[in-house]
């Protein structure tokens, strides 16, 4: 079966430092492969291996997704498609998701396109519903067991407590949570092969069609949060630092 | 005029939130607030919008499907300015939905909503919370709605209007379902919360965590490992990113290390306390309180000295 996984090529957000200003500096931070994906790619590689078929890689980024593209194809991926799109040009997520599902209509044939719960840096968790809808298909979310018969999709969907089973008739689209899976480290061999790996890459403008959703929304402003804590520590023994700990909230009037 | 403000929520602990933030914003733009009930009026609503009741010919609330085929139906009839959805993981797919199949604007998931221009403006997290992004977006537009951030009228329901829609058969089939004992909305209201991490050794050391938490009347919750990878927790109980975003008035985290992904989740927290044995852990950089030491100690001495009084 044909599987494409959704890549997103992310900044690692704990390192992401603010200018004087409090806006993000995004110039020179490294990128990786956005960490809930490694789950999708983990889900769709291991349906390709209980299943055989191709897995492929499809991510909409600019040229530093490369890194995210080859960590994907290092964990099993068959080939990859590159939407090429400069930060400037990057679509909001509706433009995303459309370019997405046009890109999954030219590779053809395509059964399963697995998804993860949501980017590490928006987390806005909505591209792989969006892509489903544009492509008309089954959408099934927060999948933590995906099963396959080439014929149906089955899955175990966790919705905060309540556990169920779904089932959709393939071609659908999945996305599967954290707990999923625990993604593969490739070995060094594998890192190396996936450098050789076919990349098609795709001009966005390609992608474009007279029913581009243009929904006219802007990102005004992005600025860092400021976390005033009082950082007060309690020493003593375990009941001395305890009884203070008491007062303290007393005092704040939250017991 | 801009069309009607409306608001959802399979959750009914959230459904008077969102309502609440769908009044505000329809008084902001000077038009009508509609809090949109699929199936059944859900008991205990309160708002003061106008309710409007979407019934089809198949229960629409069971699926993201059929509840974003309903709200579709109801808005393809009547137009929108505005969708304001709860945010819960059901609501996070319906909102995708409606945006995509409307190709209408999706502000994604935030707190403070206003207008500005003519727009829709939202402040969401980016960058495992460490950053605000400011979105704005013409209407009709989706946004999804965190709790805490707008608080239920204290009102009872006036007229119900009640709406028949025809939306089709879902793509997809519910084979099984097994009920969790909370609901989504679950930990999210809770005012006061004593959450456990990876700093306990055994499953049954959590009665410690649950002592303190009865003593304070507060809810046990958990850093993602303890529901995920141990599973000693249900995932419901799980904060954090990927889990419930909450906004207690005391957040006690205990045994908990503070990763980015955990700190997102509490940073709305009024007071956050830190009990934990390594000085050098980050949740003390994001606690007002905190006590370095063994959890073993530290928790049972605390327990007493709080019901002491």
């Amino acid at each position: 079966m044909n599987i494409v996984v959704l890549v997103k090529s992310a900044v690692d957000e704990a390192e992401l430092k603010a200018d004087p200003s409090g806006h993000p500096l995004l110039k020179g931070v490294s990128m990786k492969m956005s960490t809930f994906d490694m789950n999708g790619v983990e889900a769709a590689v291991k349906l390709k291996e209980q299943n055989g078929g191709t897995v492929i890689v499809l991510t909409l980024a600019g040229a530093e997704a490369k890194k995210a593209i080859k960590e994907a194809m290092a964990m099993g991926g068959t080939k990859a498609v590159h939407i090429l799109a400069e930060a400037a040009d990057a679509p909001d997520s509706l433009g995303t998701a459309y370019c997405l599902a046009q890109a999954v209509k030219r590779i053809g044939a395509v059964d399963l396109v697995v998804s993860s719960e949501g980017a590490s840096d928006t987390y806005q968790g909505e591209v792989g519903a969006m892509v489903a809808e544009f492509l008309d298909l089954p959408f099934i979310a927060y999948a933590k067991k995906v099963e396959t018969d080439g014929v149906k999709v089955k899955c175990e969907q966790g919705l905060m407590g309540t556990v169920r089973v779904l089932e959709a008739n393939l071609p659908a689209v999945v996305s599967v949570v954290s707990e999923a899976n625990v993604p593969r480290y490739p070995t060094l061999l594998q890192v190396m092969v996936a450098g050789k790996k076919a990349i098609e890459e795709i001009p966005l403008a390609s992608l474009k069609g007279p029913d581009y959703p243009d929904t006219g929304t802007e990102v005004l402003d992005v600025s860092i949060q400021s976390a005033s804590r009082k950082k007060v520590l309690f020493d003593g023994t375990p009941e001395e630092a305890a009884r203070k700990l008491a007062g303290a909230l007393k005092e704040e009037g939250v017991v | 005029m801009t069309g009607a403000v409306l608001s959802y929520s399979e959750s009914p602990d959230l459904a008077g939130e969102v309502a609440a933030a769908g009044a505000e914003v329809a008084k902001l733009l000077g038009t009508e607030a509609v809090a949109l009930e699929l199936d059944e009026v859900s008991a205990g609503l309160r708002t003061v919008n106008k309710v409007v009741l979407v019934k089809g010919e198949r229960p629409l609330e069971t699926i993201a499907d059929s509840a974003a085929a309903g709200i579709l139906e109801f808005v393809k009839a009547r137009g929108f300015g505005a969708l304001l959805i709860a945010e819960t993981r059901f609501g996070t797919m319906v909102a995708a939905k409606v945006a995509a199949r409307l190709t209408v604007g999706s502000l994604g998931k935030g707190k403070r909503l206003r207008v500005d221009g003519g727009r829709l403006v939202l402040e969401r997290d980016v960058y495992g919370g460490r950053f605000t992004a400011t979105v704005a977006s013409r209407m009709p537009c989706v946004a999804v709605v965190q709790a805490g951030a707008y608080k239920a009228a204290d009102a009872s329901l006036g007229p119900t209007e009640t709406v028949g829609v025809t939306v089709g058969e879902p793509k997809v089939a519910i084979t099984q379902t097994k009920q969790g004992q909370h609901g989504e909305a679950g930990i999210k209201s809770a005012l006061k919360i004593v959450s456990a991490g990876r700093g306990f050794a055994r499953k049954e050391d959590l009665a410690l965590a649950q002592n303190l938490a009865n003593a304070l009347g507060a809810s046990l919750g958990c850093s993602r490992p303890l529901s995920s990878d141990l599973g000693w927790m249900g995932e419901e109980a799980h904060i954090g990113l990927t889990g419930a975003y909450v906004h207690p008035q005391l957040y006690v985290a205990i045994g908990i290390s503070g990763q980015l992904q955990h700190v997102a989740g509490i940073k709305d927290s009024k007071v956050i306390v830190a009990i934990n044995k390594d000085a050098q852990a980050p949740i003390f950089q994001v606690a007002d309180y905190g006590i370095v030491g063994d959890l073993y100690e530290v928790v049972p001495a605390l327990t007493k000295a709080l019901k002491q009084g």
